[in-house]
């Protein structure tokens, strides 16, 4: 077992492991903090492929980007981000993902299976220092990889101008969730409703729901 | 030397968690992440195919080994990172409309 | 005249026929629009007019007549070619062209029907006078005059259909005209669906006559009628077994004689011992009597005549009486050469006749309502005419259609003008019919009274008048006559035996037929006595002072004041009464038509008829000789019976008769004056037949149909829906987990072999087998057959070429692996067929 082995499988761990957490875990921080450690393992293994300017840059975008504003809007939406969970629709989950993952493990492993079967393994060529650089990588984006950079720049742009229309929405126009709905229902008339946590859209609640004021 | 198939099997493995999550998960949040554990998943197989194969194609300018996989996974960050912005701002809005995040509330085309 | 239109081309014929069409189209279409009067001039002309010429083209046809020394001669007129159909034994080609002939016959029907026609359309202008269907009613009324011409000139069968089909149409209409009385209405129904069925009889005739006679007009019928009576098996009609054949197995017992060798006495004497065959020309004759007992009301169908007295009574005088009603015995006369050659119908036809006249008679004794009195004295009157046609005096059995024409329309417009002088007393529609109501008439209503009285006189045959005359040559003719097959002779020659009557038939029609007329002769005297004479009994009845204080008894010509009881009921009109006095001169003195020796008439009616009848009566022969006087006496003895019957019960005894005998045998007073029962029978077992059909067709609709297959459908539709609902639910994962479906069997696709080849030839007998390609795919064969692979190793060599000659086959099998090394074989067949050996 070399130190690149060992690396890798390392590497691989973590990142099975937080994957496995961004799909099970109950809170969702917990689900960014799971995504936060594939992104590291990631990174590491890009390291290991001779990608470094890649690996700066996912850190640099995902774990310092993304995964940032993840967080910012869990924090935003407060305790509402955490659903409950209940069996609805749980045969439809469970056959959806169920045949996804089999097929998706039997693809997998039809695949390891025929490269076995066919004796061969691919070398792996030696590339030289300058492979996977920031010199290198800029000299292909500029030249090789130019209409798309530009187009990418405009796709930033119009994700920018998007994501702020979408998000300023309409003043005061809202309705009840399902759960709340079932709330006001079971409450009987002379018990008051129980209020929603303000969080911070206290401001846009009805007057009479409004019991406390943010600290 | 790691044979480039593990990186390949990882890349599958990682891939078929992602699906299952999306498809499982009811919470968006939650699936959005999850639709990031799949493209990071179809980053590694980039990376790690551009790492075995370094010929380049028909038409180049540069001179030097190819480095389409990583040109690509760099891409995919960026539109990744587009997706993200614009998907995390309509869960807002979903959660303004509907005062939730679970996606099976947001079934209905009224309102 | 006959300068201006050639007797092939008799051009003047479309003038009779086209303006009662022309009236009824003009009246029918604008006759609301021009109002009553103009509609008055349209339909009076439209029919003077067509009689006007009807009595030009009679002139002609009388200088024809002449002028070829009395041989049937016609004057015809075709409007255009209709259409050919192939038909007949040979193939032959039949032309159908709409074509219209006058002949001796034809021209004396034209006559009545223009010129009763006319006066009884004169009647009607005054006795529908207030009715808001005014011109809708003449419209009707010359649509009728157009159809029954169209039916009488008719020079085929097919066109005379038409007229048929058009005179029941017409009389549905008129019978039903005020159709907002759901009983008239019906009534219309049940007189169109009983000729329906009679129409039924008459359009199997014209088959088989235009199968075995090869044509369907009256020349071609005349000329291959020979061919109705071929002898021979092979030209007769099987009636049991139907259609010939035998019955064998489960149905053997229905085979004739099985009963005889069987021992069984019982139904031996029913079933037939032989197989039953018919002459073509016997069911051509049953056929189209059944047509004309339809249309004529004999018995089985006479019972819509009783009921068409719903409609108005100038419908009742002009269909039910003179002209319609006679149309049965019309056909007869035409198609009389075809009705001789079989005697056995001819029995039948005066059969049916004298029993028709019988039962109606009786029933006509009881009955209480003017109309329907009359109404079945018709249908007993029609039974003499088919008792004449039926012995073979065919122009007796017309003679008497002429008078009866006369006589009984005018019974119908003396009973309408007695009707309208009571409804003006008596508004209930059925109190102002009954004769208990009426009385004394005489009186009030001079000229109708002396009117009904000569037609009265008329049908009960008191001597010297018309009917006497027509109904005694009937008489005389049952007892003397018998009509034998013209083609007798030829026929039995050849061993196929030929119907002969019983002997007493002569005298068995003779006293059934004087039974008859002394019960005619008696109820026509009863009518007249109970309406004419007496004290009027309709004072009390529908009083102006016991109705309502908004029902005005009316008058309609002038405002008289009738609040005061007592008012008697007034005479009608001159249109009701001149034409009540032209038909009662020619019922008392048309007589003489038939010259009886008395008064010198340039052609009386049996010669002006006998050439049309010549064939027909060639072979009558006299049964039993008789003197035409002692038999006349058994007719005028049946008048002075009844008449002086009639005479004595209700003038004598003031009705106290009449009342003991109805209180002594109160059932069959009932039952006869029910009618018998008959319409109750037909109810209960035809009519209910049809309707359980229906029923069980309505519950096959509503149970299966609907309820099974409509729903099925619908919950088949339903189910899918809703599970197809589910896919759409709106849930993103839901959507992306159909997605994973359809990757999953693309992925399946992709990862399990396919095995196909496609064999295409190669030449020089080579056959190419081309396996299909595929990703990654390896293939090994086996073309010799043993079961081993010819290579042990997967290559890439997807096609292998086989040599099969030709008759020989070889199996191929082959093998394909795919990159995920899943292995799938596939057998194949290659066959080459011999190659055809050329036959010279």
């Amino acid at each position: 077992m070399t130190l690149g082995t060992a690396y890798f499988y390392l590497c691989a761990l973590l990142a099975v492991g937080g994957a496995v957490s961004v799909v099970a875990a109950k809170n969702p921080i917990r689900c960014a903090m799971g995504l936060l450690l594939l992104i590291l393992s990631v990174a590491g293994l890009f390291l290991a492929l001779r990608a470094q300017f890649l690996a700066a840059i996912q850190l640099i975008v995902y774990a310092g980007a993304i995964v940032v504003l993840f967080l910012f809007v869990i924090m935003l939406l407060g305790p509402a981000a955490s659903t409950p969970s209940d069996r609805r629709g749980l045969a439809a989950r469970v056959f959806g993902g169920g045949l996804f993952g089999l097929g998706g493990l039997a693809s997998v492993t039809l695949v390891a299976q025929a490269a076995r079967a066919a004796h061969r393994t691919i070398p792996m060529p030696a590339p030289d220092a300058s492979f996977g650089g920031i010199e290198a990588f800029g000299s292909v984006l500029f030249s090789d990889a130019l209409v798309p950079f530009e187009v990418s720049s405009g796709l930033l742009m119009v994700a920018v101008v998007g994501a702020i229309a979408v998000a300023r929405g309409r003043q005061g126009s809202h309705s009840l969730s399902h759960g709340e709905q079932e709330v006001a229902r079971a409450a009987t008339p002379h018990e008051p409703l129980r209020p929603l946590h303000p969080g911070v859209f206290s401001h846009e609640l009805p007057e009479s729901e409004t019991t406390e004021r943010p600290a | 030397m790691i044979p480039i198939e593990h990186y390949v099997v990882l890349s599958a493995l990682l891939f078929v968690i992602g699906g299952v999550g999306f498809l499982v998960r009811r919470n968006v949040l939650v699936a959005l992440m999850s639709i990031e554990v799949m493209l990071n998943a179809a980053n590694l197989a980039f990376v790690a195919y551009n790492r075995s194969h370094l010929a380049r194609g028909v038409a180049h300018t540069y001179e030097g080994a190819s480095h389409t996989g990583q040109v690509l996974a760099f891409f995919i960050i960026a539109a990744e990172a587009a997706e993200v912005a614009v998907g995390l701002a309509i869960v807002l809005a979903m959660y303004r409309l509907r005062r939730t995040v679970r996606s099976d509330e947001a079934d209905l085309l009224r309102n | 005249m006959l300068q201006l239109f050639p007797a092939r081309d008799y051009a003047l014929i479309a003038v009779i026929l086209g303006m009662p069409l022309l009236g009824a189209f003009v009246n029918g279409v604008w006759g609301k629009r021009l109002g009553d009067r103009a509609v008055k001039l349209m339909a009076l002309s439209a029919v003077g007019i067509s009689f006007a010429a009807s009595i030009v083209a009679f002139a002609a046809l009388a200088d024809v007549v002449r002028g070829e020394k009395d041989a049937h001669v016609k004057l015809s007129w075709t409007a255009w070619e209709w259409m050919h159909t192939t038909a007949g034994r040979t193939g032959t080609s039949i032309p159908v062209d709409v074509k219209f002939s006058i002949d001796q016959l034809s021209g004396v029907m034209m006559l009545i029907v223009t010129g009763v026609g006319f006066l009884i359309h004169l009647y009607a202008t005054s006795y529908m006078e207030k009715d808001k269907g005014f011109a809708r009613f003449f419209a009707y009324m010359n649509l009728f005059i157009f159809s029954m011409l169209v039916l009488i000139l008719g020079d085929n069968l097919p066109v005379l259909f038409v007229g048929w089909e058009g005179v029941g149409l017409c009389s549905y209409l008129l019978i039903g005209f005020w159709f907002e009385n759901g009983a008239n209405a019906a009534a219309g129904k049940k007189a169109f669906i009983a000729n329906r069925v009679g129409d039924f009889g008459l359009l199997c005739a014209m088959f088989l006559l235009a199968w075995y006679a090869g044509a369907l007009d009256w020349n071609g019928i005349a000329n291959g009628a020979s061919s109705l009576v071929v002898p021979g098996d092979a030209a007769r009609i099987h009636v049991w077994p139907l259609g010939g054949g035998q019955y064998t197995g489960a149905l053997s017992f229905l085979q004739p004689g099985y009963f005889q060798s069987h021992h069984t006495p019982l139904l031996q004497s029913i079933m037939p011992a032989a197989a039953v065959t018919v002459s073509p020309a016997t069911a051509v004759g049953l056929a189209l009597l059944l047509g004309c007992t339809g249309k004529s009301a004999q018995i089985p169908l006479y019972v819509w005549l009783p009921d068409a007295m719903a409609g108005p009574t100038p419908v009742s005088a002009l269909i039910h009486a003179a002209t319609m009603v006679t149309a049965g015995v019309y056909l007869i006369c035409r198609l009389s050469f075809v009705f001789v050659l079989s005697p056995f119908v001819m029995v039948t036809i005066a059969v049916v006749g004298v029993a028709t006249a019988l039962l109606a008679a009786s029933i006509a004794v009881v009955q209480n309502d003017i109309k329907k009195v009359l109404a079945y004295s018709t249908v007993s009157q029609l039974g003499f005419m088919f008792l004449g046609v039926g012995v073979g005096a065919f122009v007796a059995g017309f003679f008497h259609v002429f008078t009866h024409a006369f006589f009984k329309a005018c019974l119908f417009l003396g009973a309408g003008s007695v009707i309208h002088a009571m409804h003006a007393r008596i508004h209930d529609d059925d109190a102002a019919q009954d004769i208990r109501n009426m009385g004394g008439l005489r009186r009030w209503l001079p000229l109708t009274h002396w009117t009904f009285a000569a037609a009265t006189a008329a049908i009960i045959g008191l001597p010297l008048t018309s009917g006497f005359f027509s109904k005694d040559e009937i008489l005389y003719r049952a007892y003397v006559d018998r009509t034998v097959n013209p083609l007798a002779g030829s026929t039995a020659v050849r061993g196929h035996g030929v119907y002969a009557p019983p002997e007493w038939i002569g005298h068995a029609l003779y006293w059934a037929a004087v039974a008859a007329a002394a019960m005619t002769a008696f109820y026509m005297c009863r009518l007249y006595i109970l309406t004419f004479w007496g004290s009027f009994r309709g004072w009390t009845v529908g009083r102006p002072s016991l109705l309502a204080r908004e029902e005005v008894a009316h008058d309609g010509h002038g405002s008289d004041n009738l609040s005061t009881p007592g008012y008697p009921p007034h005479e009608s009109p001159w249109q009701m009464t001149v034409p009540l006095i032209i038909l009662a001169a020619f019922s008392v003195f048309a007589g003489a038509l038939l010259n009886p020796g008395f008064v010198k008439v340039e052609k009386p009616m049996d010669h002006w008829l006998d050439p049309v009848f010549k064939a027909a009566t060639e072979g009558a022969v006299i049964v039993r000789e008789a003197s035409e006087w002692t038999v006349g006496l058994g007719g005028i003895g049946a008048f002075l019976v009844g008449t002086l019957l009639a005479w004595w019960v209700y003038i004598e005894k003031k009705g106290a008769p009449a009342e003991s005998a109805k209180a002594s045998a109160p059932g069959l007073y009932k039952l006869v004056l029910e009618k018998w029962r008959v319409d109750e029978l037909y109810d209960a077992t035809i009519i209910a037949g049809v309707d359980s059909l229906a029923e069980t067709s309505a519950a096959v609709d509503r149970g299966i149909v609907d309820g099974i297959l409509a729903r099925l459908t619908a919950l088949l539709v339903a189910a899918a829906g809703t599970v197809l609902r589910a896919f759409q639910n709106g849930v993103v994962q839901v959507y992306a987990a159909t997605m994973v479906v359809g990757l999953a069997c693309l992925g399946w696709f992709f990862t399990v072999p396919h095995a196909k080849a496609t064999v295409t030839d190669a030449g020089n007998d080579d056959y190419l087998v081309t396996a299909a390609p595929g990703v990654g795919y390896a293939y090994r064969w086996d073309a010799d057959g043993d079961g081993k692979p010819d290579k042990p190793d997967f290559g890439t060599q997807g096609a292998l070429k086989v040599h099969v000659p030709p008759g020989t086959t070889s199996l191929v099998t082959f093998e394909v692996k795919n990159a995920f090394g899943f292995v799938k074989a596939k057998k194949l067949t290659v066959t080459r067929p011999q190659a055809p050996v050329s036959s010279l």
